[in-house]
């Protein structure tokens, strides 16, 4: 699988050095860079992302989901 | 009954595209009038065209997504889920209060 984050060695939250005030469950473009092929929302440990915006990521994507932009359960993925 | 604090809210919904353009446009004039008769004020209305949709819902693959801005008295909302829940030609809805209508629906990517 592709771990865009992990490799890149990552600092910081990418939200917070944005100043973003608020994460938009309509802004399907930044929330699906934090959830993986099969649609799991990627622990903060791995994108860097402050727990402040973890929060509200969780919130957005989840939001998101029930209003059909995002996938419950994405596609699968072949070994 | 005492009067309460109006809010403004973000309406999204998901409608049946198996409508008509003319079927379609009735039911949007159904729930911008539903919210006027309790009072509301539909402040604007972005009509955010067909869509595939993540999974399915009610065996349909798309929906016509449409974002509403309004401001109605907070007493008001519970009826307003329910005539929307009531409608089979609304396949999601979902309301949040939202601090202000934006001008435009548009997003700022982060910085790689």
């Amino acid at each position: 699988m592709e771990m865009p984050f992990a490799v890149k060695k990552r600092r910081g939250c990418p939200f917070t050095a944005a100043g973003v005030k608020h994460i938009d469950y309509k802004d399907v473009e930044t929330l699906s860079r934090f959830i993986t092929e099969r649609g799991k929302i990627i622990p903060r440990r791995i994108t860097g992302v402050s727990a402040r915006y973890q929060q509200k990521l969780v919130k957005a994507i989840k939001q998101a989901r029930y209003m059909a932009l995002l996938p419950f359960v994405g596609e699968v993925v072949k070994a | 009954m005492t009067k309460t604090a109006s809010h403004l809210y973000e309406g999204m919904y998901i409608l049946n595209t198996a409508l008509t353009d003319e079927a379609r446009q009735k039911l949007i004039d159904k729930l911008t009038g539903s919210i006027e008769e309790k009072g509301g004020e539909l402040h604007k209305m972005f009509d955010q065209g067909r869509k595939k949709l993540a999974y399915e819902i009610n065996k349909k693959r798309e929906g016509h997504y449409l974002l509403l801005y309004f401001s109605v008295g907070a007493q008001m909302m519970d009826k307003l889920w329910r005539e929307y829940g009531l409608n089979e030609d609304v396949l999601r809805f979902m309301t949040t209060r939202v601090p202000a209508v934006p001008e435009k629906i548009e997003f700022q990517p982060l910085p790689e």
